[in-house]
């Protein structure tokens, strides 16, 4: 039980984000505190205190962790718990009060504290400029552009990179491998990811084979990615190139 | 020029239309564009959830096709009898189209009657949510998710099928119960089908428009309750009407507190709006999601269903609030309930974890609200509003794990 408890402590100190000395929690928390003794209103203190108190007791409760991973058989999910305590809304409901005689010096000096111990969300390394309107990669939709049949589906592999965006512009393209192979935690195997991402030089004869079981009908790979013989010994065709990518076709 | 028609079409004037019929369930006083729209949005999802549910589950051929089919038949006519209901109280097209505080004359009125600091509070707050929304337009937001949940989206608008291919390879699949429930990218797809628009393009450029503003609405909806000038008022005017005796400083701190109760919404809004684009303290907070995934269920089931749960919670206890301070009679507010069940359905229908998440804020709060209240019928009403969630958990476990019983 004293494992379960310093697990959800760890689960909480990584949302909070503790780790990366980010405090907002402590602006929330001693608003919840100050909401304790200064909250008069009956049902607003059943709602922004009581509740989100016994939510916090809940959340750290060894045997609820227990009950909960058990019926959704997920573990990793359960921080999500921390979104029923709606930091921001009970924290500027009770910035408000609290400041009530000095309402905008308080909002202010809130303000600067939120900007001080939070993190700038635009500042993410995974937010970049659009290229397009479909807020894809604008290779992934020239390549598709290139390659996509006018009638049916085809199977085409394609390098890590292009594997969360392909399906997004057409569903006309299928992969012999999807997303689930880049997230190491899941611990999926599969012999053409194998050849295609993990193996530092590429055995052309043993991918081709593999890639042919599907069939897939194009293979996308970087220019820059090593092969112990280049594909066009094995019936392949140099298709096309778009940026770093290198389209060959299949001819048999 | 279509495919904004198709837009506004199902992005605004149908949902706008079936907010107006639960609408008709509660008080006059309480009716406000901003309320009628919210309350169709969840009624329409909630729509959208108990018809294609079962369609995932059951059918498994251009399942898609039969639950756009039924879904858009049900919410025209939900539609067109929420016009019906509300001409016919109202008694005239224009009477239907006026709100007592939100027509444009009064809206003008309540700008030339703000100081100027609460201009510039407002224009702030503004100024804000329009970032949000460039940076939403303007910017790609990476996450791998997307490969899933936009992929079926994409799927069922382009092959009529819902959940039997899977979106990360093409392959045919078996029923996912954990993703099918959540039937949110089903809804993307939907309007993306009818509007033309790729479900791509929809989620990642046109929801944000969506969905970031209506989740300020309901954080407004929320400040105006907390904040509420009205309701002060009229507290201010029961107390001297019922014969209380207020002194001099009394009653000046009372105009004091009417004053700030309206000084204090802009501030609330700017303060929510500061959270939003500062609370990425990690990758999991709800704020986060907001703004980086807001077109996914999860993000609308953390920043726009558990607020708007605590929000009718007040709702509700205002109306028993008034009754206490002001001796107003026992309120229409049939339709609050019913927006409590439909929020219920559509925390179901954006991810099967919010269904577990919801009932347990549901219950949590049911019991501090019984306790503060010395009410155990308290507990009894919030148990029947989750009955759809107990059905919704009864079918995810049956599905999902009825192996287990043969």
């Amino acid at each position: 039980m004293w494992g379960i408890f310093l697990e959800s402590v760890v689960i909480f100190k990584n949302y909070m984000g503790f780790h990366q000395h980010r405090y907002l929690a402590f602006l929330y928390l001693g608003i919840l505190l100050y909401l304790w003794f200064a909250e008069k209103n009956r049902h607003r203190r059943a709602v922004f205190v009581y509740a989100p108190t016994l939510l916090l007791l809940l959340f750290f409760c060894p045997l609820f962790r227990k009950l909960f991973v058990r019926l959704l058989d997920d573990s990793e999910t359960y921080y999500r718990l921390l979104w029923l305590l709606q930091m921001s809304l009970v924290s500027a409901y009770g910035v408000i009060r609290l400041c009530a005689k000095h309402r905008r010096i308080g909002t202010a000096l809130a303000c600067g504290v939120i900007i001080l111990c939070g993190d700038y969300v635009y500042d993410s390394e995974n937010i970049s400029r659009a290229e397009n309107a479909y807020h894809l990669p604008q290779e992934t939709i020239d390549i598709v552009d290139l390659i996509e049949p006018e009638e049916g589906r085809i199977t085409v592999l394609v390098p890590a990179d292009l594997i969360y965006y392909i399906r997004q512009y057409s569903t006309n393209i299928e992969l012999p491998y999807g997303r689930e192979m880049l997230i190491a935690r899941w611990d999926y195997h599969h012999p053409m990811y194998e050849a295609m991402e993990q193996a530092e030089v590429i055995e052309t004869k043993s991918f081709v084979e593999l890639a042919r079981e599907y069939p897939c009908a194009y293979i996308v790979l970087k220019e820059d990615r090593e092969m112990t013989q280049p594909l066009t010994e094995y019936g392949f065709e140099r298709y096309g190139q778009v940026g770093e990518f290198v389209i060959y076709q299949d001819m048999e | 020029m279509f495919q904004i028609a198709g837009i506004l079409l199902w992005l605004v004037i149908i949902p706008y239309c079936i907010g107006l019929l639960p609408a008709g369930l509660m008080a006059a006083d309480k009716r406000n564009p901003g309320l009628i729209f919210l309350m169709g949005y969840f009624m329409m999802w909630a729509l959208f959830g108990v018809v294609t549910i079962p369609v995932v589950l059951f059918v498994r051929y251009d399942n898609f096709i039969l639950a756009s089919s039924c879904f858009m038949s049900l919410s025209i006519l939900c539609a067109a009898a929420g016009v019906y209901f509300a001409y016919r109280r109202a008694g005239s097209i224009k009477e239907l189209v006026r709100f007592r505080r939100v027509s444009w004359r009064g809206l003008k009125q309540s700008v030339t009657e703000m100081s100027w600091a609460e201009r510039i509070e407002w224009s702030l707050f503004l100024l804000l949510l329009g970032f949000q929304l460039y940076k939403a337009a303007a910017y790609a937001s990476f996450d791998g998710d997307d490969a899933y949940y936009v992929v079926v989206s994409l799927i069922a608008q382009q092959a009529d099928t819902m959940y039997t291919i899977l979106p990360l390879t093409g392959r045919h699949t078996g029923l996912d119960i954990r993703h099918a429930m959540a039937v949110f990218p089903m809804w993307t797809a939907f309007v993306a089908k009818k509007s033309h628009i790729h479900a791509t393009i929809l989620s990642h450029t046109v929801l944000p428009f969506l969905l970031i503003p209506l989740t300020y609405l309901v954080y407004f909806e929320m400040g105006k309750l907390l904040f509420d000038r009205q309701g002060k008022r009229q507290e201010i005017v029961a107390r001297r009407t019922s014969g209380v005796v207020r002194t001099r400083k009394g009653r000046a701190a009372d105009n004091r507190d009417a004053a700030a109760s309206r000084e204090n919404l802009p501030l609330f809004m700017l303060l929510m709006a500061v959270f939003q684009i500062f609370g990425n303290v990690s990758i999991y907070t709800n704020e986060t999601f907001f703004l980086t995934r807001t077109w996914q269920g999860k993000a609308v089931a953390g920043s726009l269903v558990i607020p708007a749960l605590l929000w009718l919670f007040l709702l509700l206890q205002r109306s028993r609030e008034q009754r206490d301070v002001i001796g107003k009679k026992r309120q229409r507010n049939q339709g609050l309930w019913l927006m409590l069940v439909c929020v219920n359905i559509t925390a179901g229908i954006c991810s099967s974890i919010a269904v577990f998440l919801v009932s347990i804020l549901m219950a949590v709060t049911a019991v501090c609200l019984a306790f503060v209240e010395r009410d155990i019928k308290i507990l009894f009403k919030m148990g029947a509003v989750c009955i759809p969630s107990a059905v919704y958990v009864l079918a995810y476990l049956i599905v999902g794990y009825g192996y287990l019983l043969k």
